[in-house]
């Protein structure tokens, strides 16, 4: 008898072979048969008219925390995602010292946006090392977990606050390479480094005073386990980035590793950054390197208030200097009513009082509920008011904190976009999920993977689509027996609609510890999700199943 | 050319959701290239230069950017 019988779903098995008709068996966790399939299962999931694919696989999030009270990676494990990868960019919570929590924290407070509640109220934090971190992790999960291990945090436990001052001398170094030699053993995946992060008082992570003697130390730990170094490089220069995209390659021959980096995003203002990258990867795996560009696939917007200068009013001179103003001068600027008419005259003026009408109130703690979701020009149209004046004046209403959003910004050309994801040295991925919580929403990108890149656009087969999210990843990461729907391997499997998947809408939630507000987008075409052999999210509700592991 | 200068700026979208700053740069040997400034960046440089529009950091010296990071 079986656990659970899939019956007459397409199989996309996660490999890019042709879908196909087949049942799928499962028992104690595994795939057991694949075909037609004889036999009694406990339990019988009609999967007529649905896709039946291996559960996704996100290399790129920020889940560290939300996972120790929240095991399914809320909305990921809806969008079908049954493996996170954590601890990206230099920063994980182990090892970590309880003296320096504080410090840490920042960091990921600074990446995260995450309330402080969520540190000191949402967990019991009792590890100091990467195995209790793990140990706590585990006690939870829904989802699959295979955790990094940040460069900053093993920095920070050897050098103390040194780490943020200074290179590290040969000792310091030989204590990181044991450090993490022994993360590695207690089920880390791998290192994650950055060159570009800072915490939450603008300086540098740890990790980026490192010189590279240190780096090239700790590769040579990795190169004993074959573990994965991913690096965020310096993303906003393509030539500093082909010149991390060396680095990495040399790292990955040396030391016979998997390199990757992120993000790398294509934008129109900047046309060639992304084929320059590209060339220099595909000459560096034709020399045998490892060197994976995580490219995300949806595109990226702006967002701005009235709190903080945006460089969107660029192109307005009196809006700027207005906007920069200290905040009381700043309030009292905005209710002037001889300098509000300048504005409002300006937009028009610079030609800008078109681009803020399609403006989206998107949240922020004090935007009126009835206004979130809708564009500036619709709302002003209804208030009797043009679209500059009732920006400044929704603004002031909320005392500056409501939020509006440019959609679509960059990384928003379809047909740019789309062959660079079905490049075959192209790792999809760099979704944040977990991270930016105040900023954006970081789920759904799978989704959109198959509404915009399969069904709109066919850039990719929805076998390829499948397999760049799935195999591929399994195999860059070296997840074991994860990834591809055949027997013997896991049995992480998603159920979901062709014609249908993709991301709900962007909206704002209050469901982070403390009332924590955060962006969100639900899963749309999802129908069932199994992780471990067990169903732990169907007919849109998640279950009690806590078959999630911390994997490697 | 005696300095690289810069020869045009627009505002793209951040890896952050931010509205960040490209820069083309004209280097001394005559190379054009683009670069991204983060917002924080982006205001000093406007400040440096003693301007408050993008367009006007046309023919600024790209040193005012390098004194600022």
């Amino acid at each position: 008898m079986f656990d659970i019988l899939i019956k007459n779903g397409l199989l996309v098995d996660g490999t890019g072979a042709a879908a196909r008709q087949a049942d799928i068996a499962i028992r104690d966790g595994k795939i057991a048969a694949v075909g037609k399939v004889e036999g009694t299962a406990r339990r019988t999931i009609d999967a007529s008219g649905r896709v039946v694919a291996p559960g996704f696989i996100d290399p790129h999030t920020h889940f560290d925390v939300q996972l120790l009270w929240d095991g399914a990676a809320r909305p990921a494990l809806a969008h079908g995602v049954t493996t996170v990868v954590p601890g990206n960019c230099s920063l994980s919570l182990a090892p970590l010292k309880a003296a320096d929590r504080g410090r840490v924290i920042g960091m990921f407070q600074q990446i995260e946006e995450m309330p402080p509640e969520a540190f000191t109220q949402a967990f019991e934090w009792t590890w100091e090392d990467f195995a209790g971190y793990r140990d706590a992790l585990a006690r939870n999960l829904s989802v699959n977990v295979a955790p990094l291990v940040g460069h900053s945090v093993i920095r920070l436990w050897v050098m103390g606050a040194a780490s943020q001052e200074r290179a590290a001398h040969p000792d310091e170094i030989a204590a990181m390479q044991a450090l993490l030699r022994q993360c590695l053993k207690d089920g880390a995946i791998g290192l994650s480094t950055s060159f570009v992060d800072v915490d939450e008082n603008a300086r540098p992570v740890p990790s980026r005073f490192a010189q590279f003697s240190e780096l090239d130390a700790l590769c040579a730990v990795l190169g004993e386990f074959g573990r994965m170094l991913q690096v965020v490089p310096e993303f906003y220069d393509a030539d500093l980035t082909i010149a991390r995209v060396d680095q990495l390659s040399e790292l990955s021959l040396k030391h016979n590793i998997p390199t990757t980096f992120s993000p790398l995003f294509d934008s129109v203002q900047a046309p060639n950054n992304v084929s320059k990258v590209m060339a220099r990867v595909s000459e560096q795996f034709a020399r045998g390197a490892r060197v994976w560009p995580q490219v995300q696939t949806r595109p990226i917007d702006i967002s701005f208030s009235f709190l903080n200068p945006s460089l969107y009013f660029a192109r307005l001179p009196r809006w700027m200097r207005i906007l920069r103003q200290p905040l009381e001068q700043r309030l009292a600027s905005l209710r002037d009513a001889e300098t509000v008419a300048k504005m409002v005259a300006d937009a028009e003026t610079f030609r800008m009082a078109g681009p803020m009408g399609g403006l989206v109130i998107r949240g922020g703690d004090k935007a009126p509920a009835h206004y979130v979701g809708r564009t500036l020009g619709d709302i002003a149209k209804e208030r009797g008011q043009t679209v500059p004046q009732a920006l400044i004046d929704i603004s002031l209403e909320g005392d500056l904190d409501v939020a509006f959003l440019s959609a679509n910004q960059g990384h928003n050309i379809t047909d740019r976009v789309g062959p660079l994801l079905a490049h075959p040295l192209v790792h999809v991925g760099a979704s944040d999920g977990g991270a930016h919580l105040k900023s954006f929403a970081t789920y759904g990108d799978t989704g959109f993977l198959f509404s915009e890149f399969v069904r709109a656009s066919k850039h990719l087969t929805l076998e390829g689509a499948v397999k760049k999210i799935t195999s591929e990843t399994a195999a860059i990461w070296g997840l074991k027996d994860r990834g591809t729907i055949a027997p013997g391997y896991a049995a992480d499997v998603v159920v979901f609609n062709a014609d249908t998947i993709g991301r709900g809408e962007e909206r704002p939630v209050f469901d982070m510890p403390g009332d924590g507000m955060r962006y969100t987008r639900d899963a749309v075409g999802v129908d069932t999700v199994l992780v471990n052999g067990q169903v732990a999210f169907t007919n849109g509700a998640y279950t009690e199943a806590r078959a999630g592991i911390a994997c490697v | 050319m005696s300095e690289a200068v810069i020869v045009s700026a627009e505002i793209a979208a951040g890896h952050d959701g931010d509205a960040d700053l490209i820069v083309c740069v004209r280097y001394e040997n005559g190379v054009v290239a683009p670069v991204t400034l983060d917002p924080e960046t982006a205001m000093k440089l406007l400040s440096a230069c003693g301007v408050s529009n993008i367009n006007e950091l046309a023919g600024q010296p790209w040193r005012k950017v390098l004194e600022d990071i």
